[in-house]
């Protein structure tokens, strides 16, 4: 057994395509990103090694600046906003019997499998000033001003909604399962002793979802600092790079404005940054969970 | 007192359920009634319209101009291909890591998951000129290979942890039986691990199914194009005709959630059982 | 059972695409392919019309094999306007040559520029859509990716004066220009006569009359913010008019130096501040996009449009009610007070054209489509058939008596010019400077940057 199990060529031939994968489609592109954010090269033509020029470029760039800051705030969003209603729904739901709870439960993931472009495409119209979704049912309230969704000011807490709205149906589901998963013994125990709903809520079901939280918390984070597809759609980056976004930004630097060593020092800094929030945000939970 | 009581939260409950739902679904419901109306019904203030007359041609146009179904064909083609090499490298991969003993398979283990860190846009200028040398871009596998790269170290990450969970000594039963490795991978691990393939099987088909920045980026002529591109290249052609355009919206959509409405049970377990271990 | 149930219907799935697989092979040439061949025989009707030197020409190449010409386009509307003139000429030349076939990616002109560069890195497309404009040629150039021409061959083409200037570098030529650009204001007419508006003479009256037509519950000037380049058109408009012939000076004296100081800029640019903010263009006109915007003003919503002389187009388009497509004219930027320009100073370049790939394969088959398009009865006489405005090539020939009121307007508008300013300001400079403009043109106009905190940042990006 443990010859056949330490056999060095069937190891190596198992663990070949995953490796290949890896450096080829991973590895590779990030060591070229690394040495094209040591150049100036346009795109086109020859590139010149200019050391740390795009670094500290990069770290005078409001719009980078600017990108970082709207990822925390959507972080902020998700944490805040979308995630306590989805907990809520997710134990309301869990309240429900029958039918309808697998009803509502279909329902609200279904904008979830929905194409990033159609959804994009879709809030663009619900946006609009002038025949918009929203200013309409504004209009039915009596409210005729049109307001404008994707101003400078708004745009970003637009560009939230959409994406909370999108991204519901997982949270959701999520947070049920783990409530599912509730020994239900606990909350018979509760109701032999009096406790109404919110007691339970925040007694039994909060303190057991921790571990379930703090996985949605992290994707939640993770997640808006990768974003790029819907705002590229929706807004791409503007007025003025108010929605500006890194992966956004990285793109734009490089085939929009000719820097493609630009695009890649942006894109270096990018998965630092992810890298070091996840690893921050594992051992921020790893540690509380021991304690 | 308490029967009422109980009464009002159903009722709350209720509503509450309810008003979530409409949120969202009414967009979508939105979307599909615009599309059968004109385009100069866009602009009346009601939040729906009754079409003067139900414009199913809109959809006929939608279907052929968009090239609905050579877009779907390749979202099919490209996204089974990816589930299935997905499947079969995490598989792999994991069962060496896991169960094989070498030095080295912690390390390797780790390196391998780590891709689950690596922002994805962020290589799409470095991959592109990679694949622009090596003349893959406009082909297949300029899709095929990052649905794949992102999609493994969830995969690998995921069926390490179910085999770990797999008792040892079926494995050890078919070694006596002299079974070689792959025959234990293959005839043995692999069918053991079937709920698990199923969840790998739909995550990497959800991140994958809607993509389009890399499509857009890698992709030139229709020849591989995925469906977001029916109403990506579609708005463009019919910029005047908003009808039109909700047409193509709710056709490209259409697939998707008709498939999650049937499967619904099934894909919801599979996302549950990824998500939280994931 | 479950886990049958899924394990089957996998299965099945990977079946049914595996079958979809092998059956598309042989049809996957793909689906567009089918489109493009219903549509060559439908050209092949018109076939027999063409002159017999294209016929010699196609014997001739049939015996070097099949020949596949790359075309990458910024006109995603092949039914409309331009695109469909492009279309046309595309299934003529194959109708004529059928060893030769011409697959076009078209995309919109941001989409087109953003993939345009990231092709420049390896393997452009054969044929290609190019600006002759500094912010746009000069580093392609530099890159050498497009393919010289003989100017000598086009010595025939009637192309107009000084229009071949912006494609060329150290006096070789690398493109040739579609166009002729005239930024318009498209007005309502039947609007305005309803309303008793009048065309503005004036910059004040301008805002007056958007005043009015804004207190009567429309928008006044419909304005594609979104993509800043045509706010940045319209600033060069203003600024036509502020500086006079002087324009072209200033501006280039500005990217030269990265100081975008001179008081005419500032002037300009107050002017648009102040007019966005009196309400001159729709609500969430900074978000808006070309087609929603041109929408608006198709719809009857807006009272004003202001874009190039290209969407003349407009007066043709069957997806647009006939009470409003007919009813379409055009004035250009009013004269500002106290500033330099006349009235019949315009705003106006030659910008868009095609070019040939260096390193196209079939560079000499691609060359010879383009000369193909240029004969002056294809892209200028189809272009004025199907009223996509002005082509930069002399269309005096083609004059069929049946333009449309649009058309004469603006044919008349470029007749009577005194002065034509050239590439508009956010295409001066290198690209990093237009994407700087088009981006803060938008924050100044919305009030959120100042107009001094607008002028250091693109001269910022200039350096």
């Amino acid at each position: 057994m443990k010859k056949l199990y330490s056999n060095k060529p069937v190891i190596f031939s198992l663990i070949l395509p995953g490796i290949l994968v890896f450096l080829f489609a991973v590895l590779a592109p990030i060591c070229l990103s690394i040495y094209y954010g040591f150049t100036d090269y346009s795109g086109m033509g020859e590139a010149h090694l200019v050391g740390f020029e795009n670094y500290t470029n990069l770290f005078h760039d409001s719009a980078f600046g600017r990108s970082l800051r709207n990822s925390l705030l959507l972080a902020i969003g998700f944490i805040c906003i979308q995630h306590p209603i989805a907990i809520i729904v997710a134990a309301v739901l869990d309240k429900l019997q029958g039918k309808a709870e697998g009803i509502f439960r279909c329902i609200y993931f279904i904008p979830n499998v929905i194409s990033v472009a159609v959804i994009a495409y879709l809030w663009k119209f619900i946006y609009n000033p002038d025949f918009g979704l929203l200013n309409n049912i504004l209009r039915a309230f009596g409210y005729t001003e049109k307001v404008n969704w994707l101003s400078q000011q708004n745009a970003i807490w637009s560009v939230l909604i959409v994406l909370i709205w999108h991204g519901f149906g997982w949270g959701m589901l999520i947070y049920y399962t783990g409530i599912k998963n509730i020994d239900p013994v606990l909350y018979e125990a509760a109701s032999i002793d009096g406790a109404n709903w919110w007691t339970t809520f925040f007694r039994i079901t909060l303190p057991l979802m921790k571990p379930v939280i703090q996985i949605n918390v992290t994707m939640a984070i993770i997640s808006a600092l990768k974003q790029m597809e819907t705002v590229y759609l929706l807004t791409n980056g503007g007025p003025n790079n108010s929605t500006q976004f890194a992966a956004n930004y990285l793109y734009q630097q490089a085939f929009k404005a000719f820097k493609y060593g630009y695009g890649n020092a942006i894109g270096v800094i990018f998965i630092v940054i992810c890298i070091l929030v996840t690893v921050a945000l594992n051992t921020i939970f790893k540690d509380k969970q021991d304690a | 007192m308490k029967e009422n009581h109980k009464k009002i939260g159903k009722i709350i409950l209720w509503i509450v359920l309810v008003m979530v739902a409409v949120i969202q679904l009414f967009p979508l419901i939105w979307l599909v009634d615009f599309s059968l109306g004109s385009s100069n019904e866009m602009f009346t203030n009601g939040l729906l319209i009754i079409p003067e007359k139900i414009r199913w041609d809109n959809y006929v146009k939608a279907f052929v101009d968009g090239n609905f179904l050579h877009y779907l064909r390749n979202s099919v083609l490209i996204n089974t291909l990816a589930v299935v090499c997905v499947i079969i490298i995490s598989i792999m991969a994991a069962f060496a890591c896991q169960r094989m003993q070498w030095k080295l398979s912690a390390f390797v283990s780790t390196l391998l998951v780590m891709g689950m860190m690596i922002p994805i846009h962020a290589t799409l200028l470095p991959n592109y000129k990679i694949y622009s040398n090596l003349h893959l871009t406009d082909t297949i596998w300029a899709l095929l290979i990052p649905y794949v790269a992102f999609s493994m170290p969830q995969g690998i990450f995921l069926m390490t942890g179910f085999i770990q969970s797999l008792p040892k000594e079926l494995e050890e039963a078919a070694v006596m039986d002299g079974c070689g490795i792959y025959r234990i991978v293959f005839q043995i691990v692999t069918p053991l691990l079937k709920p698990s393939i199923a969840t790998v099987a739909i995550m990497t088909f959800l991140n994958n199914w809607n993509e389009f920045m890399m499509a857009s980026t890698y992709l030139s002529t229709p020849r591989w194009k995925t469906l977001p591109f029916s109403v990506l290249e579609f708005t463009g052609e019919y910029s005047s005709n908003y009808a039109v355009q909700f047409a193509v919206m709710a056709l490209t959509a259409a697939p998707a959630v008709i498939v999650y409405v049937i499967l619904n049970k099934h894909i919801t377990k599979g996302v549950a059982m990824g998500a939280v271990k994931g | 059972m479950k886990k049958k149930v899924i394990a089957t219907l996998l299965t099945a799935a990977m079946m049914a695409t595996m079958i979809a697989g092998c059956g598309s092979d042989k049809g996957s040439a793909p689906a567009s392919g089918d489109a493009q061949n219903v549509q060559e025989q439908a050209a092949g009707g018109e076939k027999a019309a063409e002159p017999a030197g294209d016929s010699a020409d196609a014997a001739g190449e049939a015996s070097g094999g099949e020949v596949t010409i790359k075309l990458f386009s910024n006109l995603p509307d092949r039914k409309n306007g331009q695109g469909l003139v492009e279309q046309t000429i595309i299934d003529e030349y194959m109708a004529a040559n059928p060893n030769v076939s011409i697959e076009v990616e078209a995309l919109d002109e941001e989409a087109y520029k953003t993939k345009f560069k990231a092709y420049a890195m390896d393997g452009m497309p054969d044929v290609v859509s190019i600006w002759g404009q500094p912010s746009f040629l000069d580093e392609v150039l530099d890159a050498g990716v497009l393919a010289e021409l003989n100017e000598e061959d086009y010595i025939d083409y009637s192309f107009i004066a000084g229009s071949l200037d912006g494609f060329k570098k150290d006096d070789k030529l690398y493109g040739l220009p579609r166009n002729t650009d005239i930024m318009l204001f498209y007005y309502n007419q039947k609007m305005f006569e309803d309303n008793g508006w009048e065309v503005p003479a004036t910059y004040d009256d301008l805002m007056a009359l958007c005043a009015d037509i804004k207190d009567a519950g429309f928008t006044p000037v419909a304005m594609d913010g979104g993509d800043g380049w045509p706010m940045a058109c319209f600033l060069t408009d203003i600024l036509v008019q502020v500086a006079g012939v002087d324009y072209a000076d200033i501006v280039s004296n500005a990217v030269a130096t990265g100081d975008f100081g001179a008081p005419e800029i500032r002037q300009a640019t107050q002017i648009l501040v102040d007019s966005a903010n009196a309400g001159m263009f729709q609500v969430g006109y900074d978000s808006q996009d070309y087609g929603t915007t041109m929408n608006l003003f198709t719809n009857g919503q807006a009272a004003m449009y202001c874009m190039g002389s290209w969407d003349c187009s407009m007066a043709l388009n069957e997806d647009i009610a006939p009470e409003i497509r007919d009813n379409i004219r055009a004035f250009t930027m009013p004269t500002v007070d106290g500033g330099k320009g006349g009235a019949n100073d315009i705003a106006a370049w030659n910008g868009g054209g095609y070019a040939v790939s260096a390193n196209s394969a079939v560079k000499d088959e691609a060359i010879k489509f383009l000369n193909y398009m240029y004969q002056p009865d294809k892209l200028s006489k189809y272009g004025w058939e199907n009223g996509v405005g002005l082509s930069a090539q002399d269309q005096t020939a083609y004059l069929t008596g049946n333009e449309t009121e649009l058309q004469k307007q603006v044919m008349d508008i470029l007749k009577n010019a005194t002065s034509i300013s050239g590439t508009p300001i956010n295409d001066c400079g290198p690209s990093a400077f237009k994407t700087a403009i088009e981006s803060e043109i938008q924050g100044v106009s919305n009030g959120s940057t100042s107009v001094d905190d607008f002028l250091a940042a693109i001269g910022a990006a200039c350096k």
